[in-house]
């Protein structure tokens, strides 16, 4: 078998598209909504790479899991729906401990999915309201609850530089590593993968030239507890 | 063919009373109060029911889900209530808001099956949304609770055409409210499945810790998803009987050499820690493995194997290698599996590698390239196509085969169970059946013949007059029922057969079957294979050993 050289995975709370977000890009469809079980293993060929990419599942159900397929994680895409702000708030309480498995140097990528809807919610309460564009649903129906900014992705995003005890100089900028996406049209889809692709393929020169391996292995159980103790400290 | 002297043979006039309870009226009664309470009380309680919720629902029912949906804003982001709107679909919010107990569409629906904790929580409602039924499961909860009281267990109520069935199962209380003509003991049967399938994915024991801790949890939380998979369980007991009614499983229907040669590489393909690997095409069995080491003493319970079958054919298997634990009730309530899954070569067949070790996902994908090159080698990717090709319902790609097949003429369909197996193979039970094809193409019709088939079964098994030979004549079809020490039969024939005809067609049948029976049945399972010992990291954690829930 194609041993993979480097992995991805895919967080977030059930019903943000973590599933649909993959299909759109691996397969370029947009296919019904089915609820994950467990976790998905997708292998992508990137230049002269095996990437794999793990698609889990939201559910609470399959929480336990979530530590094992983040082990030795090259990357983390942590996904939440940009009209659901409860989603946001997920990703740090339940989604963030899980990621205490991955590689030390993991990148986090934090994806706004379903901006669709916003927009398809703010031509509407456009037309209700008579007001101008530009406030990317900034008002809202009342019934939609009001979208998540970019900037509140970015806050995400630096906490858990501080939580990584990371420097902000050693890794990649906020604005490079929040995206707002749609599963949906396509949009930002490919952007998202492939700038992640090409930022785990150093990763990946890194850890072979280190030498310890990333796949499951007795070795890697000592990685997780360096960065706790670490986290604490 | 020497029939039991209970044989039925009702005229055509009794026919027209298909509709109703009319058919066991020989033995009037016998459906109604056997092992059960006497239906008197029942109907006393039935109705109190009935008025309590008719008399409620401005008063009580529209302030709870207000008041739901106002924790759901300030909150929690309630991922049930999120999942509910895109994921339920036409099919369970079919009440619109959904399952108000006033409205006459989830009222006249055919058969309600409910969870509830024993706190009287709502858990799972076949139709309708949960919120909504608040108080109608706090009635449920009532009654068993009452009945508790005096130190008794309430298992049911008849009511005119009501049957309520109640299954506590540890902290979790399960309910069927039934208008079709299945019995008590067929309704127990599919709570236990659906209990099964709950247990299957959160564990019996995990179950009990949380409600030990919080008596009031929301277990929808926790099943959030899983919906799904119970009204699919639900669904096929009216679509496509036999599994659950028969308790057995179907096989894909395969030359013997191929199946051997599967079952075969099976064996050979072995991993660290692999108890199961199965091969199966849209929900119906091609070959099992077992693995000595671990599934040496039991094997598998048809239940659990059922379960499995249903599980892997679930649609968020279709892409993708999955990896996902997976608890076999039967076989150990507390712990789970962890399972890969995955279709082979992009075909309908799909791979099921079932093991203990949590981490073995990569030796798992290993075994899974061994086996697709072996059955590349062996060309048997071409035969389960070809298999899986005769279907008169594609999108299911369920391998099957038509009635026409048997050359009787006037036979529409059947089921049949053999019961003459070696007796090491008997913990394989299994089943064959055509596809339903026209007049059963449509659900009604699919519908009907599920309850005649269930009515016949009850009447077989009854527990106090079980009979041999039943010989029914129903108004749109003809049907008879065998049971001998050999087999298990169920046919339906063309309602214009005779008494004689139709004798003519079971024995064509029963010839047709002796025939086919090494391509119908996996008449010799493989045998168990030994595969490499674990390694040392994981057996040094056997809290995370499905098999061993720690000390």
């Amino acid at each position: 078998m194609r041993k993979p050289d480097g992995k991805i995975v895919l967080l977030g709370d059930m019903n943000v598209g973590k599933t649909s977000l993959l299909q759109r890009y691996m397969e370029r469809r947009f296919p019904d909504t089915v609820s994950t079980v467990g976790g998905a293993f997708y292998l992508k060929q990137w230049r002269s790479y095996n990437i794999s990419i793990w698609d889990t599942a939201g559910r609470e159900q399959f929480h336990g899991l979530g530590s094992m397929y983040c082990r030795g994680a090259a990357a983390v895409i942590l996904t939440y729906d940009v009209n659901h702000p409860q989603s946001l708030l997920e990703l740090e309480d339940r989604f963030l401990g899980l990621t205490d498995t991955a590689s030390t140097d993991c990148l986090f990528a934090i994806v706004g999915n379903k901006v669709d809807l916003v927009e398809a919610g703010a031509a509407e309460s456009q037309e209700k309201e008579g007001r101008g564009p530009g406030t990317a649903g900034g008002g809202g129906l009342p019934k939609v609850p009001k979208p998540v900014q970019p900037e509140d992705a970015a806050a995400l995003y630096n906490k858990i530089l501080k939580y990584k005890m990371l420097d902000e100089k050693d890794v990649p900028a906020a604005e490079q590593m929040c995206f707002e996406t749609s599963a949906k049209t396509g949009y930002n889809v490919d952007l998202l993968f492939e700038t992640l692709f090409d930022m785990v393929v150093p990763v990946i020169l890194r850890q072979r030239a280190q030498g310890p391996p990333q796949t499951v292995d007795i070795g890697s159980c000592k990685t997780p507890r360096r960065t706790r103790s670490g986290c604490c400290a | 063919m020497e029939a039991g002297g209970d044989t039925t043979a009702p005229g055509p006039g009794d026919a027209e009373d298909l509709g109703d309870t009319r058919f066991p009226s020989e033995e009037a009664g016998e459906d109604g109060g056997v092992h059960e309470d006497p239906p008197d009380p029942g109907d006393g309680d039935l109705e109190k029911t009935e008025s309590e919720t008719k008399d409620q629902p401005p008063g009580l029912l529209s302030p709870l889900p207000q008041s739901e949906a106002l924790s759901c804003t300030c909150g929690l982001w309630d991922p049930v209530t999120s999942e509910d709107s895109p994921m339920g679909g036409p099919e369970s919010g079919s009440g619109g808001q959904g399952g108000d107990p006033s409205d006459d569409d989830w009222r006249s629906k055919r058969k309600h099956v409910f969870v509830l904790s024993e706190a009287g929580k709502p858990i799972y409602s076949r139709y309708g949304s949960v919120e909504a039924l608040s108080t109608t499961m706090g009635v449920m909860t009532a009654l068993v609770s009452f009945v508790q009281s005096a130190g008794d267990a309430i298992r049911a109520i008849y009511a005119e055409d009501h049957k309520l069935v109640f299954l506590q199962q540890g902290p979790l209380l399960l309910v069927a409210v039934s208008r079709t003509p299945q019995s008590a003991a067929q309704l127990r049967g599919e709570l236990l499945a659906v209990h099964a399938q709950i247990v299957s994915t959160l564990t019996r024991a995990s179950v009990a810790r949380i409600f030990a801790r919080k008596q009031n949890y929301d277990l929808r939380r926790l099943l959030a998803g899983s919906e799904r998979t119970l009204d699919r369980l639900l669904d096929s007991v009216e679509r496509d009987p036999g599994a659950l009614l028969l308790g057995a499983v179907r096989c894909v229907p395969l030359a013997r050499p191929l199946r051997e040669a599967l079952g075969a590489l099976l064996r050979r393909c072995t991993a660290p820690g692999l108890a199961l690997s199965l091969l199966a095409i849209g929900g119906r069995l091609v070959t099992a493995a077992q693995e000595r080491t671990v599934l040496a003493e039991c094997r598998l319970d048809p239940a659990d194997l059922q379960l499995l079958l249903d599980w892997v054919g679930a649609p968020a298997f279709a892409a993708g290698e999955a990896w996902a634990p997976v608890c076999l009730p039967r076989f150990n309530p507390d712990g789970f599996f962890y399972a890969y899954v995955a279709r082979l070569d992009a075909m309908p067949v799909c791979l099921l590698l079932l093991g203990t070790d949590p981490e073995a996902f990569h030796d798992m994908a290993t075994c899974r390239r061994l086996l697709e090159e072996g059955m590349h080698s062996l060309g048997a990717m071409r035969a389960l196509g070809e298999a899986a090709s005769f279907s008169s319902a594609p999108a299911t790609s369920a391998p099957a085969y038509s009635v026409q097949a048997v050359g009787a003429p006037g036979l529409r369909h059947f089921l049949y169970k053999p019961l003459d197996i070696p007796d090491h193979h008997r913990q394989l039970p299994q089943f064959t059946s055509p596809e339903l094809e026209a007049p059963y193409s449509r659900e009604q019709e699919r519908q009907r013949l599920s309850d005649l088939y269930h009515r016949l079964h009850a009447r077989l098994h009854s527990p106090s007059r079980p009979l041999r030979l039943i010989y029914h004549v129903a108004e749109r079809e003809t049907l008879l029922a065998w049971v001998t020490s050999k087999f298990e039969l169920y046919t339906c024939l063309s309602p214009l057969v005779t008494k004689a005809g139709a004798i003519l067609v079971v024995t064509k049948l029963l010839r047709w079957v002796k025939k086919e029976e090494d391509r119908l049945f996996i008449r010799y399972p493989p045998k168990y294979s030994t595969p490499p010992a674990a390694p040392a990291a994981s057996t040094d954690q056997p809290s995370h050993n499905g098999l061993f829930p720690g000390p």
